[in-house]
């Protein structure tokens, strides 16, 4: 029964940094701009399908995709930026939130219209099958996503402490006002951010659709899982969000192995709660 | 202002012109008999919805048009007893949602004016809009969800053709043993499998009811949510309890998933029972291989053609008109409309009274369904068909085959299931 | 107390005169559904703006305390055979008291932290629920077919009873409103909304007063639960506790106008009825082109109205004068 656990503490990894994967994109966006993109989830779902249809029509494997789904995802979140968000930046933060929920629900069924609703699943990805780990079996895809996790955060880590770029952007993070004094164009690295922050999730999308199944609402649950980690990890740290995935992978997992499997998802809930509560900026934040 | 004059007077006028066109329609509009469907037809399981309307049509096309088939009304244009009159679809879109159910065939009724409605197949959908007809006073026949529930309402208006998934919990245990009798193979326990919506958790709960009755140990119960985004937890739990046959009731995107867990997770029971999702069109060409050796409960099968040519015919039909091949979800939904024509035919009138008078006299006989019935014929009391029964087909070589009852399988039920491992 | 314009007086009484006529001339039951869900959701909209449009907690949790509402009068129905005119209360109570179980913890969030918490409140309630078998968990309850009477507040023949029903419920929610608006209490939301550290300085008891505006708003909303039991007969967690309920509500907050009385159930009066209407139209196709409509009718109104239709006849009204 140690074999048990073992697996179940390797899926917490796994799923836990799959999750960070997805959960990074959101808090650069939200940390920078202090908005929450409802349509993040969906955002994911059309990384998965760039991710499908380069597989089915032109033979291209989800791993070779991810540059593709990065570039998407990034024309798509500086599109979305720019002719959507932007506008409401000044606003009323109530139309903030809630602009970024007609995109959602807009691209949710823009999908269904255009591939609909049916699921699709890529079934012959290079990366396939599992690795004994002596006897706990390790998912191949799961792995290479959880790899891709880590390398992901430690490059955009890299990116916002080195380059010039990236230091504009922690700037405007830290302080906004401030960085405008500095002369950073805030709404470049808006625009910038934003673009980053959806190319991210894009990627999260190309190692998703290695094993898991495909369809226009496939955005949702994810979408609900990476704002309760983001906000778990603190707005705006990356390193925050990836230690906020792991822990939630071992809550969900942990949880619905020895507590009940139905519960698990509200444990994860209660768990965020809990620490907004008593550490309202997060673990990180 | 003289802009909105003109335009007044344009509508005023092309409206008389078109009076006399509407008289003629309304004329023409008498010859036919409208029928509500209600389905998903967005949302969730807009596939599902989808597959259900493509039986719903190839039967109303059956029916309107003179085929050479053995179902009732088929060798006729329309219903012969109404002067041809044909059947016209109203369709309404429920999204999955009770409420519209119930909104939808309230519209359906009073504003279309059907004279009967059929659909829906989520059980709780069409507990709202057969509750909405049973107060308007108009039949439902309903020939595709599964609650038991909704045959324990004493409701008068109310129709079920197709099995109900007591009946179908109750099979698995027949079959359980039958195993034992037939074939030698004992199982001792069993663990329960369901997602937490109203199907999931009213199958869990009959079959719990049946294990018990038959005396199977449940070593395991055990719901979650049918779109979670990794079931690592549950399949843990059921490798810890070890049982000897999982039976998993789901929807189609937890099947997929839980397929690919059970491979990578190595979860080899000696056989895997289960419902729907595993049936759902798009499970095979999802999972491919990974499906064979699944056993599945089932109204339908193409392989009933061998004892049932009109299985072959309808299913050649269904090809030439919608490029596949005829599934469960279509072939159900498929046997609603000829129920409530055959009953109107009968009838002679559209009345509701008279209607509902002529479907508790329905008797049809069973070489006239597509399935290994003894045919359809209403309980005096619940008006759930009494010989619905179900099935148990397996997947191999990624197709499905009937295997149970053993008498009307046409292959060989694979048992126990061959171990992950051992496929390549 | 605010007063108002002779012209919003006569204005109001000539709507209430055709909303009180309208059952008369409504051809057939489709019409009265979306009025009635029309109605049912200016009323949440209503509850919703008491504490997000005048206190600056935008929850998108409400679902919760509407599933409350109707559970616990279906169940004190189903199970004790209790009038629904006493589990309507009960289910108030209840949710209050949820409300301010989960407003504790809550009371320092704000903006997008307070959403985000209020969206997994919301999820934690539904799936408590789905898996608690007193109140039939994911099998729902099915609310018996009693004889058609006020007491049962039960309607077979018509809709009309239902109606002029959730239409005084939305009065008696505006009323409530207005109050709260226009009393001391509402002048402390709007000091709460505009800075915490203002109204801790002016000595405001803070989460004295968050706890009441989001009470007051669980209590109303709860009612509109137990309307829907009863309207619908059958209540599930799939029906009665999801999200996109608790976005609905807040869109007709927002399109009408967040923070002023008569907003939301302008916001119902245009959402609803496209919902409704595009997916009878529309959705029969199966594309999801009415809910891409729906989509950009909100990235519109977020764009171009964030005041909400409320706002932009508020600012013609200011610049007229």
């Amino acid at each position: 029964m140690f074999d048990q656990l073992l697996q179940q503490i390797v899926n917490s990894l796994l799923i836990g940094s799959v999750y960070s994967l997805v959960a990074i994109g959101l808090t650069l966006i939200w940390g920078v701009m202090n908005i929450i993109n409802f349509a993040h989830g969906d955002f994911l779902m059309i990384g998965m399908f760039i991710a499908f249809w380069m597989y089915t029509l032109y033979g291209i494997d989800p791993l070779l995709s991810i540059p593709l789904c990065a570039a998407g995802l990034f024309l798509l979140g500086y599109l979305v930026y720019r002719f959507i968000v932007s506008k409401v930046m000044g606003g009323p933060g109530l139309a903030q939130l809630v602009v970024t929920f007609g995109v959602s629900i807009f691209l949710a069924n823009f999908a269904v219209m255009l591939w609909t609703p049916d699921f699709r699943l890529i079934d012959h990805p290079l990366l396939s099958g599992t690795w004994m780990i002596g006897a706990v079996p390790l998912s191949i895809p799961k792995f290479a996503a959880s790899l891709g996790s880590v390398i992901v955060s430690a490059a955009v880590v890299l990116f916002l402490r080195k380059t010039k770029t990236g230091k504009a952007i922690l700037a405007t993070e830290m302080n906004r006002d401030s960085a405008l004094l500095m002369g950073i164009n805030t709404d470049r690295v808006n625009a910038l951010s934003f673009g980053i922050g959806s190319a991210l999730v894009g990627i999260a999308g190309a190692f998703l659709s290695m094993y898991y199944y495909i369809y226009p609402q496939v955005g949702g649950l994810f979408g609900l899982i990476s704002f309760c980690i983001v906000a778990f990890g603190g707005f705006g740290s990356i390193e925050g969000a990836f230690l906020a995935g792991i822990v939630i992978g071992f809550v969900q997992t942990l949880g619905g192995y020895f507590f009940d499997p139905a519960y698990k998802y509200a444990i994860v809930f209660m768990v965020y709660l809990i620490t907004v509560w008593i550490r309202p900026q997060g673990l990180l934040g | 202002m003289g802009k909105i004059r003109r335009r007044e007077f344009l509508v005023a006028g092309m409206s008389l012109a078109a009076t006399p066109l509407l008289r003629s329609t309304a004329w023409a509009q008498q010859k036919t008999i409208k029928i509500g469907a209600l389905y998903p037809l967005t949302g969730n399981l807009a596939s599902t919805g989808l597959d259900c309307r493509r039986g719903v049509e190839l039967a109303v096309d059956i029916i309107n048009g003179k085929y050479d088939l053995n179902l009732p009304l088929a060798k006729t244009e329309g219903l012969p007893n109404l002067g041809g009159a044909k059947i016209e679809l109203v369709w309404a879109d429920t999204k999955g949602e009770p409420k519209n159910g119930q909104a939808e065939a309230e519209r359906l009724v009073t504003q279309d004016k059907v004279v009967a409605c059929i659909g829906a197949y989520q059980s709780a959908v069409t507990k709202t809009a057969s509750q909405a007809t049973e107060r308007l006073k108009i039949p439902y026949v309903c020939s595709d969800s599964s609650s038991p529930t909704l045959t324990e309402r004493d409701f008068k208006y109310f129709f079920r053709v197709s099995p109900h998934d007591g009946s179908f919990a109750k099979d698995q245990f027949s079959f359980l043993k039958d195993l034992e009798k037939t074939k030698k193979q004992k199982v001792e326990t069993v663990a329960l499998l369901y997602e937490n919506t109203e199907f999931g958790a009213n199958v869990g709960k009959e079959e719990l009811k049946y294990a018990q009755e038959f005396g199977y140990k449940v070593v395991a119960d055990i719901s979650y949510a049918a779109n979670a985004t990794d079931v690592t937890s549950e399949v843990g739990r059921l490798i810890k309890a070890n049982p000897d046959v999982l039976m998993h009731a789901s929807y189609i995107t937890d099947a997929i998933l839980f397929t690919k867990t059970f491979k990578e997770m190595g979860f080899n029971p000696k056989g895997f029972v289960t419902m729907a999702g595993y049936i759902e069109p798009g499970y095979l060409p999802a999972v491919k291989a990974d499906g064979n050796f699944m056993i599945i409960r089932s109204t339908f099968a193409l392989d009933l053609a061998k004892k049932k040519p009109l299985v072959g015919q309808v299913n050649e039909l269904y090809k030439k008109k919608f490029n596949l091949d005829l599934g469960e979800n279509a072939s159900r939904s498929f046997t609603a409309p000829f129920i409530i024509a055959d009953a109107i035919n009968r009838a002679k009138t559209t009345d509701a009274e008279t209607v509902v008078k002529a479907l508790r006299e329905t008797n049809i006989p069973g070489d006239q369904v597509l399935y290994p019935w003894k045919g359809v014929q209403f309980d005096p009391k619940t008006q759930q068909n009494i010989y619905a029964i179900g099935t148990l087909v397996q997947i191999q070589d990624q197709a499905y085959h009937t295997v149970w009852p053993f008498e009307s399988a046409a292959k060989d039920l694979v048992w126990p299931f061959p171990s992950w491992k051992s496929r390549k | 107390m605010r007063t108002f314009t002779s012209r919003q007086v006569s204005v109001s009484a000539v709507v209430l005169v055709l909303l009180l006529f309208f059952p008369l001339v409504a051809r057939g039951s489709f019409p009265m559904h979306v009025m009635i869900m029309l109605f049912m959701f200016a009323m949440m909209g209503v509850a919703w703006n008491i504490m997000g449009g005048y206190a600056g907690m935008f929850s998108f949790g409400q679902v919760a305390f509407f599933g409350i509402g109707a559970y616990t009068s279906s169940y004190l129905l189903v199970t004790h055979h209790i009038s629904p005119w006493i589990g309507i209360f009960v289910g108030g109570i209840l949710a209050a008291l949820t409300a301010a179980a989960i407003g504790i913890p809550c009371s320092n969030l704000r903006g997008h932290y307070f959403a985000i918490a209020s969206i997994a409140f919301g999820e934690i309630v539904r799936i408590q629920f789905n898996n608690w078998k007193l109140i039939g968990a994911a099998e729902g309850l099915t609310l018996p077919m009693l004889p058609e009477s006020f007491a049962n507040f039960m309607f077979h023949s018509s809709k009309a009873p239902y109606y002029y029903i959730i239409l005084g419920f939305l009065l008696a929610a505006l009323i409530v409103c207005y109050l709260v608006a226009t009393s001391k209490m509402g002048f402390y939301f709007r000091a709460i909304k505009e800075s915490h550290e203002v109204a801790k300085v002016l000595g405001i008891n803070f989460v004295h007063y968050r706890l009441m505006a989001i009470m007051i708003s669980a209590f109303l909303t709860a009612m509109a639960g137990t309307f829907y039991a009863q309207y619908i007969l059958y209540l599930d967690p799939e029906s009665v506790l999801i999200l996109p309920i608790s976005v609905q509500i807040v869109l007709v907050a927002m399109l009408g106008g967040a923070g002023s009385v008569i907003g939301p159930v302008i916001g119902a009066a245009i959402l609803i009825p496209v919902s409704e209407i595009t997916r009878v139209m529309l959705g029969h196709k199966g594309t999801g082109i009415d809910m891409m409509v729906y989509g950009t009718l909100i990235m519109l109104i977020s764009v171009y109205q964030p005041q909400g239709v409320w706002g932009l006849l508020s600012s013609i009204g200011r610049r007229a004068r």
